[in-house]
Formats: C-alpha cells, sequence, structure tokens
C-alpha cells in the first residue's frame, strides 16, 4: 500500500550502537568501569593479602599472624571501641535533639538546622585539630585552665578520639531521625495521647518504633565512619592505634612497607563495614512499617519550663559541635608561633598559603570537579539501568554501586594501587587515578540522586518519545536528562561537597605533585603550623559549605537529602 | 489486500505461564476507527502496545500492508501513540512536543513549521503554541499529545484510554473532536478503552476482548443489537438473563421458550444453542402490559420503582428469585404504578437473544 511505502519512518543511523543497542552498549561501558575501578580492586586487595603465605603454604598466614600478636587484634579492638562509643552517644544526643527541634518551639530553629549541616560536611580532622588547638597539651584552653589551677582531661587518645567522632558524626542520627519523625502521621500521635498515654511514653510506645529503621540506619551510619576515619586517630591518637592508622603506616612506612599486611588489613576492614551495612539493611528492612504522612507530626506548644531546657540542651550541643570550627576561622586571623597562637589580628596566614596554595587549590578544584562530571553522567546512567532495564546485570551494578559505599577511602585507595602501578596501567601518582578514586567513591550519591526521581516519572514519556521516531540515545539526551536536571545537579552539588575534603583515599593516592588541600592542611597540622593549617581549613570548608547552599536555597532540598 | 492497513495475525503473548493475548487475529481497514473495549486485564493494552513495538509478542505476527514489522524497533514503526498519563514532555514547549517526531524523522526547519501550523489550527491550539505543559489543562494537554502523534503521519495511530484521566465534561467534549479530527485526517486509528459509550459513540469496529480473547469483532450496532456471545451481551449495555427451556418451533425461525413466569416467542438469530439455554432480553425492549390481557409473556410483581428523572427503573419479581429489570420513561400526567401490582411484561421475538449459560 502506498501509505506504507512514502511514509517510511525516521531514518536509521549506523554505528556499533545501532547493531548492539545503546543500552547495552552503555550498560557494558559503565560495569567495565565500575568493574575496573571497584570489584577488580578489591579483588586484588583480598588475591594479594592471601599471596604472602603461597610459599610457605597457609594462604592465610597474615591473618593468623593478625590474631595471634597482641599488638596487631589489640588495633581492632581498639578500632571497635572507638566505634562503638560514637554510636551509642551519637544516638542519645541526636534522636532528643532532632526530636526537640521538630516538635518543640524551640529558639532559632533555623539556625541549628544549618549548624548541623556544618558540622556534618565540615572535614573530620579538621574537627580534630581544632580540638588540640583548643585543649591540647599546649592548647588554649588547656593553658588558660592551668593558669586557674585547674587540669583538664587529655584531649589525646580514646577518649579523645570518641568524643570527636560523636560530635562529628551525630549529625547522621539527627538528620536520619528528622526526616523519619516527617513521616510519622500526626494522627499517630493523637490516638495514642487520646487513648491516655502521657508524652513520654507515647513517644516511648508509638513513635520511638516506627523511628526503629532511621535511628539503626544513623547509628550505623555513624559506627562505619568512626570506624573508617583515618585523620582523626593520626592526629588525636598518638599511641593509641586503630585499624586505618595500622594500614596507612604499613603501606607508606618510609623504610619500606608491606603492602601485603596492608591487604590483609583492608580486607578486615572492608569485612566490618561491609557486614555493619547488611546489618543496617536488614535492621531497615525488618522494622520498617513503610508509614506515609499526610499530615506530619506538627510542632506543638510547650510551656515555658521546657522549651527553655529544650533549648538549652540543643545549643549546648550545637555549641560543642561547631567550637572546633569556630576556632580554625578565628584562629586562622590570629598571629601563630608554631602551634602556639597569639591573640593578635593578622591576616599573614592568608598571605602565606597564597604562593603555597596555588598548585593544591587548582588540584582540588580541578580533581573535584572532573570526578564530580563523571559522576553526574554514568550516575544518571547507571540509575536509568536500573530503573528502567530490570534484569541480572542491572541488579549487578546496584549492588556495585551499594558495595561502594562499603569500600572504605583507605580501602580503595590501597586497592586502587595495588591494581594499577604497573604497565600498561600504571596510574599510581597521577591526577588520574585520584579523579577515578573520587569518582567510583562518590557515584553513590548521583545514582541514588537520579533513581529516586526516575522512579516518580512515568515510563511513557520516555515511550512517546521512542515511539515518535526517536532512538534511545536520543530519548535519554533530549528527554530523561532534562527531566532528571534538578535530581543531577542536586546529586553533582552533593558530590562535589562530599569530595573535595576527601582524605583518606588521597593520603594513599597522592604523590608530591597531586596534593590536595585536605592534604595540604594534613602536612601543616602533623608539622604544627595550626596558623597555616587554620587559614587553608576556613578556605576548605567554604568550598565545602557554597554548593549546599545553592543546593538549600535554589534547589529547595531540605538538610535531609545529606544522608 | 489494498485496503487493510494493519493485520494481526494470530498474536500470542505469554507472561511465564499466565497469558495476555491468546491467538487474536484481526484485519483493520484503512481509514478505519477500531477499537478494542474490555475490562482492564483482557489484554487490550498488551496487544496494543505489541503494535507499538513496546512489547515483543510470543507468537504470531503484526503486518503493516503486506510488512511484516514484527523486527523492527518501535521508533522506526511510525506508529503514533498517544498515552493514558498524556506522556506530554513536560520541559517542551506546545511547539515543541508537538515538533519533536518530525525533527527526530530529520525534516527541514520550514516543513516542520508548516505541518506543526497545520495541526496547533487542526486542534485549535495557536494561540498556546509557546506555553509549556504546565500552564495548560489537561484537555489541552491530551490535545497536544494528539496533534504530537498526528503530525508525523503515522500508518496508524494508537490510542491508550486517551480520555480516562480527564473529568466527564472534557471527556465528552473531546472524544466527539478526536473523532471528527480522524475522520478529516483519516488516519488508521486503534483505540483501547474500558468505556462501552466511548466505544460505541467514536467507533467503526468495536473488537470486544475477554482474558486475552477476542470475544466479538463488529459495528457498535450490531455488537448491542446482536452480540455474539453472552458475555459480550452482558458486558455492553444492559440485559435481563432467565433460564429458559425449548418447547417447540413456532413457525420458520420462531421457536416456543418456556421461561420463569411465563412463555415466549423468540425468533432465531442462528443455530438454538444445543443444552441448557438463558434468554437476554434489554430493559427498553420490554413493555409492561395488563396481567390479565391474551398473548405471550412472564407475569409478574412489581417489586421496586427507581425514579430517576426522565427515566424510570422498574423491577418485576417473577417468582423462585428472578428479578426483571424494566426501562420506561417518565411522562407528564401519567402516574407511577404502585409497588404490588401484577404485570405481564410482553417482549418482542426479535428482541430476545438466547445463550447456553455460562460455565462458571
Amino acid at each position: 500500500m502506498s501509505a506504507l511505502t512514502d511514509t517510511a519512518g525516521p531514518p536509521r543511523r549506523g554505528g556499533l550502537a545501532r547493531h548492539l543497542g545503546f543500552w547495552p552498549v552503555v550498560t557494558a561501558i559503565v560495569f567495565v568501569l565500575i568493574a575496573g575501578l571497584l570489584l577488580l580492586p578489591v579483588a586484588n586487595i583480598v588475591g594479594v593479602s592471601l599471596s604472602a603465605g603461597a610459599k610457605t603454604g597457609g594462604v592465610f598466614e597474615n591473618y593468623v599472624s593478625f590474631f595471634s600478636e597482641r599488638f596487631y587484634y589489640q588495633t581492632l579492638l581498639n578500632s571497635f571501641w572507638v566505634s562503638f562509643w560514637p554510636m551509642v552517644f551519637a544516638v542519645c544526643l541526636g534522636v532528643p535533639a532532632a526530636y526537640f527541634v521538630n516538635r518543640y518551639e524551640i529558639w532559632g530553629r533555623g539556625f541549628v538546622r544549618a549548624a548541623v549541616v556544618l558540622t556534618f560536611v565540615s572535614p573530620p580532622f579538621i574537627g580534630s585539630y581544632s580540638w588540640v588547638v583548643l585543649f591540647g597539651r599546649s592548647g588554649v584552653l588547656t593553658q588558660f585552665f592551668s593558669s586557674l589551677g585547674i587540669p583538664l582531661p587529655s584531649i589525646y587518645g580514646a577518649p579523645g578520639i570518641i568524643f570527636v567522632f560523636t560530635l562529628q558524626f551525630f549529625p547522621f542520627v539527627f538528620l536520619l531521625v528528622s526526616s523519619g519523625l516527617k513521616s510519622i502521621d500526626q494522627s499517630v500521635e493523637d490516638a495514642a495521647r487520646n487513648l491516655g498515654s502521657s508524652e513520654f511514653r507515647t513517644f516511648r510506645t508509638a513513635i520511638a518504633p516506627l523511628l526503629v529503621p532511621s535511628i539503626t540506619t544513623g547509628a550505623l551510619l555513624v559506627f562505619i565512619a568512626s570506624f573508617t576515619d583515618l585523620g582523626t586517630p593520626i592526629i588525636l591518637g598518638e599511641r593509641f592505634r586503630v585499624l586505618p592508622v595500622l594500614i596507612y603506616g604499613e603501606f607508606v612506612n618510609e623504610f619500606g612497607g608491606r603492602p601485603v599486611l596492608a591487604s590483609a588489613l583492608s580486607v578486615l576492614l572492608l569485612l566490618v563495614t561491609t557486614a555493619a551495612l547488611l546489618l543496617q539493611r536488614w535492621l531497615s528492612a525488618r522494622f520498617s512499617h513503610a508509614t506515609a504522612a499526610i499530615r506530619p507530626l506538627q510542632v506543638q506548644e510547650q510551656p515555658l519550663g521546657k522549651r527553655i531546657a529544650a533549648t538549652a540542651f540543643v545549643f549546648l550541643l550545637i555549641g560543642f559541635a561547631l567550637l572546633p570550627l569556630a576556632n580554625i576561622v578565628v584562629s586562622s586571623f590570629l598571629k601563630s608561633n608554631g602551634p602556639v597562637l597569639v591573640a593578635s589580628f593578622t591576616l599573614d596566614n592568608y598571605a602565606r598559603i597564597m604562593d603555597r596554595l596555588a598548585l593544591p587549590l587548582w588540584n582540588t578544584l580541578f580533581y573535584t570537579t572532573v570526578a564530580t562530571l563523571l559522576c553526574a553522567l554514568v550516575g544518571t546512567a547507571v540509575a536509568y539501568i536500573i530503573v528502567r532495564r530490570p534484569g541480572p546485570v542491572s541488579s549487578l551494578l546496584d549492588t556495585a554501586v551499594m558495595f561502594s559505599y562499603a569500600v572504605p577511602g583507605i580501602v580503595l585507595g590501597v586497592g586502587l594501587v595495588v591494581t594499577y602501578h604497573e604497565p600498561p596501567f600504571a596510574l599510581t601518582g597521577t591526577a588520574a587515578i585520584l579523579i577515578l578514586a573520587y569518582f567510583i567513591r562518590r557515584l553513590p550519591f548521583s545514582v541514588r540522586s537520579s533513581v529516586s526521581m526516575l522512579q516518580q516519572i512515568s515510563r511513557d514519556t520516555e515511550d512517546a518519545s521512542i515511539n515518535l521516531g526517536a532512538g534511545p540515545g536520543r530519548t535519554f539526551l533530549r528527554i530523561t536528562v532534562p527531566l532528571l536536571a534538578t535530581a543531577i545537579l542536586s546529586g553533582a552539588l552533593l558530590t562535589w561537597s562530599n569530595t573535595i575534603r576527601e582524605l583518606s583515599a588521597t593520603l594513599i593516592l597522592q604523590s608530591g605533585t597531586t596534593a590536595t588541600v585536605a592534604i595540604e592542611i594534613f602536612n601543616e597540622v602533623v608539622n604544627g603550623n595550626f596558623g597555616v593549617a587554620s587559614a587553608l581549613g576556613t578556605v576548605l570548608i567554604l568550598l565545602t559549605f557554597l554548593p549546599l547552599v545553592v543546593l538549600f536555597t535554589l534547589l529547595g532540598k531540605k538538610e535531609e537529602a545529606l544522608v | 489486500m489494498a485496503s487493510t492497513s494493519v493485520r494481526i495475525d494470530t498474536v500470542t503473548k505469554r507472561y511465564g505461564d499466565s497469558i495476555a493475548v491468546d491467538g487474536v487475529s484481526l484485519a483493520i481497514a484503512k481509514g478505519e476507527f477500531f477499537t478494542l473495549l474490555g475490562s482492564s486485564g483482557c489484554g487490550k493494552t498488551t496487544l496494543l502496545r505489541i503494535v507499538a513495538g513496546f512489547l515483543k509478542q510470543t507468537g504470531g505476527r503484526v503486518l503493516f500492508g503486506d510488512t511484516c514489522i514484527d523486527d523492527l524497533a518501535p521508533q522506526h514503526r511510525n506508529t503514533g501513540m498517544v498515552f493514558q498519563s498524556y506522556a506530554i514532555f513536560p520541559h517542551l514547549s506546545v511547539v515543541d512536543n508537538i515538533a519533536y517526531g518530525l525533527r527526530a524523522r530529520g525534516l527541514k526547519a520550514a516543513e516542520i513549521k508548516r505541518k506543526v501550523d497545520t495541526y496547533l489550527e487542526l486542534t485549535r491550539l495557536s494561540h498556546l503554541g509557546h506555553r509549556k505543559p504546565r500552564e495548560l489543562s489537561g484537555g489541552q494537554q491530551q490535545r497536544v499529545v494528539l496533534a504530537r502523534a498526528m503530525v508525523i503521519e503515522p500508518d496508524v495511530l494508537l490510542m491508550d484510554e486517551p480520555l480516562s484521566n480527564l473529568d466527564t465534561e472534557m471527556r465528552i467534549h473531546l472524544r466527539t473532536e478526536i473523532r471528527a479530527l480522524q475522520r478529516k485526517i483519516g488516519v488508521t486509528t486503534i483505540y483501547v478503552t474500558h468505556d462501552q459509550e466511548e466505544a460505541l459513540l467514536m467507533s467503526d469496529r468495536i473488537a470486544v476482548m475477554r482474558g486475552g480473547r477476542l470475544e466479538q469483532v463488529a459495528s457498535p450496532h450490531d455488537i448491542y443489537n446482536r452480540p455474539a456471545t453472552r458475555f459480550v451481551a452482558s458486558f455492553i449495555g444492559e440485559n435481563n438473563f432467565l433460564p429458559a427451556v425449548h418447547r417447540g418451533e413456532a413457525g420458520p425461525g420462531h421457536v416456543r421458550l418456556e421461561l420463569p413466569g411465563g412463555q415466549f416467542t423468540a425468533k432465531l438469530r442462528g443455530d438454538l444453542p444445543a443444552g441448557a439455554l438463558e434468554a437476554a432480553f434489554r430493559p427498553q425492549d420490554i413493555e409492561l402490559c395488563p396481567p390479565d390481557g391474551g398473548g405471550d409473556g412472564l407475569v409478574g410483581t412489581l417489586a421496586d420503582i427507581q425514579f430517576l428523572g426522565g427515566t424510570v427503573r422498574y423491577a418485576v419479581d417473577l417468582g423462585g428469585g428472578h428479578l426483571v429489570q424494566v426501562a420506561g420513561s417518565n411522562r407528564s400526567g401519567v402516574a407511577l404504578p404502585a409497588i404490588g401490582t401484577r404485570y405481564r411484561l410482553g417482549v418482542s421475538p426479535a428482541a430476545i437473544a438466547l445463550f447456553a449459560p455460562e460455565v462458571a
């Protein structure tokens, strides 16, 4: 019939994608990327950790010696110790704080929220050295109090680490519980009160059970963050050694590190974080009640006394959490003589970082920007494959992306070095390996952001485009990407703000010329140049916080989007 | 056959053990408005998506003209689809939405503009060309996607319940408009709906589907007046079903039937089904007569009256649990009968259809 011969469909284009299909080609590419940057390095660490014993016959030799030598297994116990307590304390502080901020008419609620975000995104090692400045042996407050004859407890060792981790990571609990509270309907509380429950009893019996997934998730994230943090225990640990510090020491030891042992330690670290994440997923699923609030829990009027008490509690917590940041900013403008700060205003520190900052700052901005763009590009494609093309490959990708949450920065760093240290892929010490490390570590932000938006977009819109003659690639670029624009942008802003302060993988992967701002700060702190470190720290905090200002103001995101 | 536009040849779609479309064969003529009618899960949307290429059939073929299109990707099939959810591109203006398929085909800008303008006019959207979809009403959005699907001059226009997201008034308005536009353009159309009124009003032919199979393919008039199966008789419009017993011939082409409450003569429409019988007749084909007058009919008692303004519905109890619905009109000056009045129900022999009872 004539209508068919003269109205042939749209033109077909050539190329590889035509023969294999657009999405199969894209899927293959992202799969190779994720496998090469995540799965292969992890597999290699496991391989290397077992290799030493191959000659002597005992493949588990390293693990046997780890668990039989007190020096090593004590390190593991130490790691659990300084992760368990911050987890407990963060729940004890974060849950009531979130409840008060969301339910009570406390004063300065907006300020509290901003402060929590600021605490949350500020680099943990900056907080640690700031506490040293305040409470260290020659710390400002230590000296002040000892001149009054009051000795202060030491900030060094396990108690100091637990203290810093608690303040640094309680926002996990705070933010998750806040968002959990918003998903509970007011009618739940009203019903409990109507049936004769007191406020506390209502919280205990009706509200808290619905918050269990939020609380357990927050708690385990605190645990993982504490367990894998490298900067804080280096700065505060002294003779108290934890697993990441041991790995770092074994790996970059100037007198010939032991990569095999470092690999075995990395595997242990990875096992713990993976187990914690699996436990978190299981707990969330087990205690999930899938509530949806039509009218979320409302702010309630309280008697003045309660209101004052709640405000005092929240502000005390926030005050402690913000103190190190405020200290950094203030001390960046103070004259310093090594670790001793003098109370007179100066811009010297900024003048001193000007010439030295140029390269690290450029590095930081360049690596972060490229990694963020890569994350946005690949993350959106991965999200599309996960949501729109379900199947075995798609669920494998999903699992791999989730797994990258579990891989600590230091483990990823060791894995990448072990994998890419010789030709043809001799990337160690290059900018490329840092960018790729940032990319694979932060990929979940982009994926998650796009996945949740894509799930809300009807597939019909894309089908309509295909039906009108646009191929899958054109449909993705012309329809899917524009529809996901805000999700992609907010994913990118989160990626940026989390990448720019990365320390642990960077410590393993950087060479002198690829040092970032975070590395510079770390070096200055280790060398005791607190003034310069503070100026650099202030710059870094600004760079971290700016994209979030965009995220909250222009994109209208709530701070819960951070976790 | 030159006049055939779309041919569906024993198409089957299975999902594991369940079967969504079961050996359906159809030939749709060029320019025809063809409706797939059925309740949800009957396979009508599955069949439409197979034609569009979004689903791959398990067996059978789909042909456009004489060309088998089974191996063509959906973007190369040249079908225009209108979705239940509109599927308007929210980030593109009205003009860009309509031009989308033309741009994918690589047409020249001038030609695109000419065609878009034509369809803007046809759908009365000219004044809204540069609006974004969020500034349009539901009805306007549906006209945009209609124009978008038609402007590419598709071999077949596919519409998947396009009106079900609209309010009643807009739905009634748009169904007339869509039909008029389709006649004007002359595009072959496959229309999917669960709304029988829509199907009866718009279609050249209707295929009633159930459980993945075709129950009947016929014109709206025949679907309503000569239902081929008991399912069609019960699904389209309203029908009274009563068990019937064959009591012999009553002249050429006529049979005597014994029903609860009396006897009828029915005109045969085909062969008499073997075994048990059910007689079906519509509420508006029944006349309420005095019980003692002569002639055929079922005698019963008026059990309920539903007054609906212009029409009045009577429920007549024939005893033994058999209720018959009768539709009457409300005329000025005529009083409503009293409940409990006895009536004889008169039905013309041609208005009675006979089926084998459903095997439940």
